[in-house]
């Protein structure tokens, strides 16, 4: 068995008797014999070699999909090499938290850029270090919102099934509510969202793409919501921001999101990457770390994390979040991604996922028995009818290892096409499809 | 340092993707922005870029560690191996279960063996960090006292000791905070424990050993205490890597626990992340965890929900790769591995401690469990020369410095957790680096106040960055 431990017998002994201890048992007196543990029901420690053989047993009972149409919140995105390789560096890997600044300048640099990053793609003036996920990050967000007389969150039945449930969560032992507002033609309703504003609201949540595919007007959105008296949070997919329009343009407040497709695998679900970012007035309620630039005792450029009168370690309960460890490592994969795609390379990958995703819907939407939901512009993802049919289509493309959309009920599918998938896959999906819709 | 955006040339590209295949298709112009403000640097330019900054970084592979609470042990490179192992990364998190029995079976079976580590009854692997199970547990343990009628239960108990974000966790679960004085050995006063609970106690939270690197010998009768109170018992596993296969938390009487795979699982902390903070309950709150969980029937792992599930914390199931990690860490060294990690956890901070004690303050006489905290006091009264100083001066030794400043009710205090995986020439070195920084403080005092004096920055200026926060360019 391996145990990564270095000490030799004799050194342990040498080390007992400068304690002045008898054994290693000594040094547990202060355990009762009571309390004391019967040896662990585990199995017993195995060799290195003998555990991979059991992991990639595991990693074997899953199946690897040859093409994949899936997206609903984690999508399947192309990884550049110069991505995997400078990010599995041991000093970022095996690092802590960057609270030493002076040997930590590397780590804070890349966080400084990740937040310019960020900055860059939403228009925002302020990011935080990194959230869990988006959905936890568009909760933080919706909380930040939060005041003494305005304690309603609205959101849609269009965002991420996911970000509902973990808002339930975190507003439900806390005085307030939350409204789910129905949607028509699957985006925001001016009608609707106007009946569910009132002086209550303080944060209004939408998502860009939302979670049926289709783009919201956020700049409308954000009209209303601002009249009401209420601040817009939008999460918006970060692939998607390299065409439309920046959020700050169209007047969010907080954009929050989740970075999963920017360098990140689908990982069955995590570790994904929340990102949160926000104009330089709620600056000082943002959760999270912040890493500020300065100048060191000579007067050269230093990072140091900053703006620590709002975390944990310092202010306790009053803390404006609980956060400590969040994701920085995916931060860090994520600024390697946006600084190699760079604005060309970016805009380039949006292109082909809106392209591929059109070309796919339209195709589908040929075949007899198959139309879109909804009429309304998409980015990557869109939703086809097709009476009773989902399960027998999954299960064909499944026969020839191609993971179809996601299957909404017996009749509704999401679909998702990103820059991995050729004419050709998408042609093969379509003939498979069309057999079984005949 | 330049930036990445000071590598930045127009039309220099780093990555290629492939043309496209179909006709492009032109969203409306309404919809588009104007222009993308990112770099565009060549794919050398990055590597060379992030290779500096690499340099400018210092983690477990670079030398000792010692940060106290942070468990900074080695991070086995077979388990970034597996990791990224086709078969687990390239999975969605929505392919039909049939698909995913291979993550499903690893999930269900560290969630066990977390179970069996811990002495609890059930496990959720969802929350992404420390804090984040925190807060998990402590949502268990509202709607505990919720669905027993128990309204009023609002308030948990923090000792005055406690780790930041216990009580900030508590505050975003709803709770009230009360804080218990530690007594003279650093643990909790019952006395004052006493007078503080009663029928609006919803629970404890304490880490045992405590953050003073000490086990709590009270802990039967504190959770007697807590426990007729008709409150719960948490358990913040920050340092459950003095204590594995050696003392449950279940046995203990803790209800609730987290662990943090980052720390004592042996999966890299990633300079802030991702972590992953599971929570273990017992019997009573299974029914609470959030959801989705996993069950077996008939030989065939399912995702279940829970009608009284506090709900999701989190997407999906969590930090799914750093549990892969987890897993084959435990695999790797089996129940008696781990507690020969635990005991040589203890053994080397014994050992350190050991040889520190006749220069600086320890809290008590008796031996710490996987880490102890020196009081600088007396040498800052007689030599001006502050933790901080000395902490900064270790830096130039080539040593990460141990947690300065905490626990708050130790002055001047440094927290050392050597961790198990360092040998005893790394910790006879740094014994002697202490011990010579203890004497340059008394020759050269003015050379440590400026320390370090051979890193990359001199001392940053923290408060100008706090005041004129220049977060992005």
């Amino acid at each position: 068995m391996a145990n990564y431990l270095t000490n030799t017998n004799e050194e342990k002994k040498q080390m007992l008797e400068a304690i002045g201890a008898q054994s290693i048992n000594d040094l547990f007196c202060d355990i009762s014999s009571k309390l004391r543990a019967k040896p662990l029901c585990l199995s017993e420690g195995l060799s290195q070699q003998e555990v991979l053989d059991i992991m990639l047993a595991y990693a074997d009972q899953n199946k690897v999909y040859k093409k994949v149409f899936r997206g609903a919140g984690s999508y399947y995105h192309y990884i550049p090499s110069v991505v995997k390789n400078l990010s599995a560096r041991s000093e970022f890997l095996t690092a802590y938290t960057p609270y030493q600044a002076e040997m930590s300048q590397g780590i804070l640099q890349s966080i400084f850029e990740y937040q310019s990053l960020i900055c860059r793609l939403t228009g925002m003036e302020v990011s935080n270090a990194s959230h869990y996920s988006g959905a936890t990050a568009a909760v933080e967000a919706v909380l930040m919102c939060a005041e003494r007389k305005r304690n309603t969150v609205v959101v849609f039945d269009n965002v991420h099934p996911d970000t509902i449930e973990v808002m339930k969560t975190y507003l439900s032992r806390r005085e307030m509510v939350l409204d789910i507002v129905r949607t028509e033609n699957g985006v925001v309703d001016a009608d609707l969202l106007a009946n569910s504003l009132n002086d209550n609201v303080c944060a209004v949540y939408v998502e860009q793409p939302n979670f049926f595919g289709l783009l919201e007007n956020l700049s409308k959105i954000a009209e209303q919501v601002h009249s009401a008296g209420a601040k817009l949070v939008a999460g918006c997919n970060p692939i998607a921001l390299g065409l439309l329009k920046n959020p700050a343009e169209c007047g969010v407040d907080i954009a929050v999101g989740e970075a999963q497709p920017l360098g990140l695998p689908m990982n069955f679900g995590g570790p994904y990457l929340g990102y949160m970012a926000c104009t330089s007035k709620e600056m000082r309620k943002i959760p999270g770390r912040i890493v500020g630039q300065t100048l060191d005792a000579d007067g050269n450029v230093a990072y140091v994390l900053t703006l620590q009168a709002r975390e944990q370690h310092i202010r306790r309960e009053k803390a404006t979040s609980n956060i400590c460890s969040n994701e920085a490592h995916c931060a860090l994969i994520a600024s390697i991604y946006l600084s190699s795609m760079g604005s060309n390379g970016l805009k380039e990958v949006a292109t082909n996922c809106v392209s591929n995703a059109h070309y796919f819907a339209n195709e589908l939407s040929k075949i007899n028995g198959i139309t879109l939901k909804f009429g309304s512009e998409f980015f990557h993802e869109f939703i086809t009818v097709s009476k009773g049919n989902s399960k027998a289509i999954l299960s064909a493309l499944d026969k020839q290892g191609i993971l179809g959309g996601l299957a909404l009920n017996d009749d509704e599918i999401l679909w998702c096409a990103t820059e991995m998938c050729t004419k050709e896959d998408i042609d093969r999906v379509n003939e498979i499809v069309n057999e079984v819709a005949l | 340092m330049k930036t990445i955006f000071e590598h930045s040339k127009v039309g220099n590209l780093a990555v290629t993707i492939r043309p496209l295949t179909v006709n492009e298709y032109k969203l409306d112009a309404n919809l588009l922005r104007d222009n993308l403000p990112l770099p565009e640097v060549s794919e050398v330019d990055i590597a060379r870029h992030y290779t500096a900054l690499s340099k400018r970084a210092f983690g477990v592979d670079d030398g000792f560690y010692p940060l106290g609470s942070c468990t900074m042990k080695y991070n086995p490179k077979l388990h970034e191996e597996i990791a990224t192992l086709s078969g687990f990364c390239n999975i969605h998190p929505l392919q039909s279960s049939d698909t995913t029995q291979g993550s499903m079976a690893v999930l269900s079976t560290l969630s066990t063996s977390l179970c069996e580590i811990t002495g609890m009854d059930g496990v959720t692997l969802q929350p992404c960090a420390g804090a984040h199970g925190e807060y998990t547990g402590l949502m268990l343990i509202g709607a505990y006292h919720s669905a027993r009628g128990d309204f009023h239960r609002t308030k948990i108990i923090v000792p005055d000791s406690a780790h930041g974000t216990n009580p900030a966790s508590a505050s975003m679960a709803g709770f009230e905070i009360i804080a218990v004085k530690s007594n003279e050995e650093k643990g909790v006063d019952l006395d004052e424990l006493r007078k503080l609970v009663g029928d609006d106690t919803a629970a404890l939270m304490l880490t045992n050993p405590t953050t003073l690197g000490l086990f709590e010998k009270n802990i039967e009768e504190i959770s007697k205490i807590v426990h007729e109170a008709g409150g719960l018992l948490y358990y913040d596993g920050a340092n459950l890597n003095a204590v594995m296969g050696i003392v449950r938390p279940g046995d203990m009487g803790f209800d609730v626990v987290h662990l943090n795979l980052h720390k004592t699982f042996a999966t890299p902390h990633g300079a802030g992340g991702p972590g992953s903070g599971p929570v273990g309950c017992k019997k009573e709150l299974i029914k609470f965890l959030p959801n989705p969980h996993i069950e077996k029937n008939d030989g065939k792992y399912e995702f279940v929900n829970s009608e009284e599930s506090i709900g999701k914390v989190t997407k999906f199931y969590g930090n799914f790769g750093v549990c892969v990690k987890a897993l084959a860490y435990i695999l790797t060294l089996g129940g008696n591995g781990l507690k020969e990690a635990s005991e040589n956890a203890v053994l080397n901070a014994n050992y350190m401690n050991a040889n520190l004690q006749d220069i600086f303050d320890t809290e008590t006489n008796r031996f710490c469990m996987h880490e102890f905290v020196l009081s600088l006091q007396k040498l800052k009264d007689e030599t001006g020369v502050s933790a901080m100083d000395v902490a900064k001066s270790m830096i130039d030794k080539h040593m990460h410095p141990p947690t300065m400043y905490f626990p708050m009710i130790v002055h001047e205090a440094l927290m050392f957790e050597p961790t198990e995986t360092e040998n005893k020439e790394t910790l006879d070195e740094a014994i002697q680096v202490m011990r010579d920084l203890f004497d340059d403080a008394h020759t050269k005092p003015e050379y440590l106040h400026s320390a370090p004096n051979n890193a990359v920055i001199k001392r940053p200026d923290e408060v100008r960055a706090a005041r004129n926060p220049i977060v992005k360019m």
